[in-house]
């Protein structure tokens, strides 16, 4: 199954996924597609005249275009999504107001598909840790239980 | 083989050189591994596989062929399972654009793997031993319930103004 993950570059959620046998939906797979592309000088930070047009099945237009073009990235993940597990309060949640949006636009389209999600806290502890881990495998193991 | 067989040939190949053929992979050693960075370097090195692999502080990367990176993961999985940790990388190993020795500081992306980094032990004694729990899911909080923690907030508010 495709689940998607938040934080999207997620190094543990991501391999923890990868060890049950189903697909992380992570934005380095977005990325790498950009940086393949020739035209583009500097990604992901130029976009094309596209990007934004994209994020408009996302964002409205009065939303500013930085927040459509990231959407234009995160949007696709989302719709492609089977499941998902969201980490709230990452230490990853530096940035400008543009990402802050973003990432909040990305929590709130994921709450609206209706999958399977699972939402958990950034873990600080040790026994925080081993308990989240323990969320994710039954998460998953359900999942696969579900779909036979 | 007939002609469209051959022509379905011809079709599909150059699809695949344009998509995900070409991956980079990192592969993040936990900071309780049995395994050094050299030693996972070496070992990669000794698989033989159409690879560049780049030796890093957190481990290594490995670019290539993404039949080659899936191999060359897998085995290195089993070289200390509950201790490696893999991800998919968006830019090449030396990219220019990321480097830090161009850009002349850490790499996007790099302040998360660092704080992650420090659990990745307590992953590992997660995964050596599996526990079954129950997740709870979130239930709404009724009208009444609402209306009650509304009351009793706000008398508390309009208490402290007029002290």
């Amino acid at each position: 199954m495709k689940v998607a993950i938040f934080p999207p570059n997620s190094l543990i959620l991501a391999d923890l996924i990868e060890r049950r046998g189903h697909e992380p939906l992570a934005i380095m797979k977005e990325i790498r597609k950009k940086v393949k592309d020739a035209e583009i000088d500097s990604p992901p930070m130029n976009i094309t005249e596209e990007d934004p047009i994209k994020g408009l099945k996302y964002a409205a237009i009065e939303v500013p275009s930085g927040v459509r073009g990231r959407m234009s990235i995160f949007g696709p993940l989302i719709d492609e999504a089977e499941a998902a597990i969201i980490m709230d309060e990452a230490p990853f949640g530096f940035g400008c107001i543009g990402c802050a949006r973003t990432n909040e636009l990305s929590v709130y389209y994921l709450r609206k598909r209706g999958i399977p999600t699972l939402e958990l806290t950034y873990p600080t502890t040790r026994e925080e840790t081993m308990e989240l881990v323990n969320k994710i495998n039954t998460f998953l193991d359900q999942l696969e239980e579900k779909n036979g | 083989m007939s002609k469209k067989q051959n022509q379905n040939k011809v079709q599909k190949e150059p699809q695949c050189e344009i998509e995900d053929d070409i991956v980079t992979r990192m592969i993040i050693l936990s900071p309780s591994a049995n395994i050094s960075q050299s030693e996972l370097v070496q070992k990669l090195h000794m698989l033989e596989l159409p690879l560049t692999i780049k030796s890093t502080c957190y481990g290594a990367m490995v670019h290539g062929s993404k039949e080659a990176v899936d191999q060359a993961i897998e085995k290195s999985r089993k070289w200390d399972p509950f201790h490696i940790f893999t991800k998919d990388r968006g830019f090449p190993p030396g990219d220019p654009r990321r480097c830090r020795g161009h850009r002349g500081a850490a790499r996007e992306g790099y302040h998360q793997l660092e704080k992650e980094f420090n659990l990745l032990c307590y992953v590992g004694e997660a995964l050596k031993k599996p526990e079954k729990v129950k997740i709870e899911k979130p239930e709404k909080v009724s009208v009444d319930e609402f209306k009650k923690i509304v009351n009793e907030n706000s008398s508390k508010i309009i208490d402290e103004g007029e002290k």
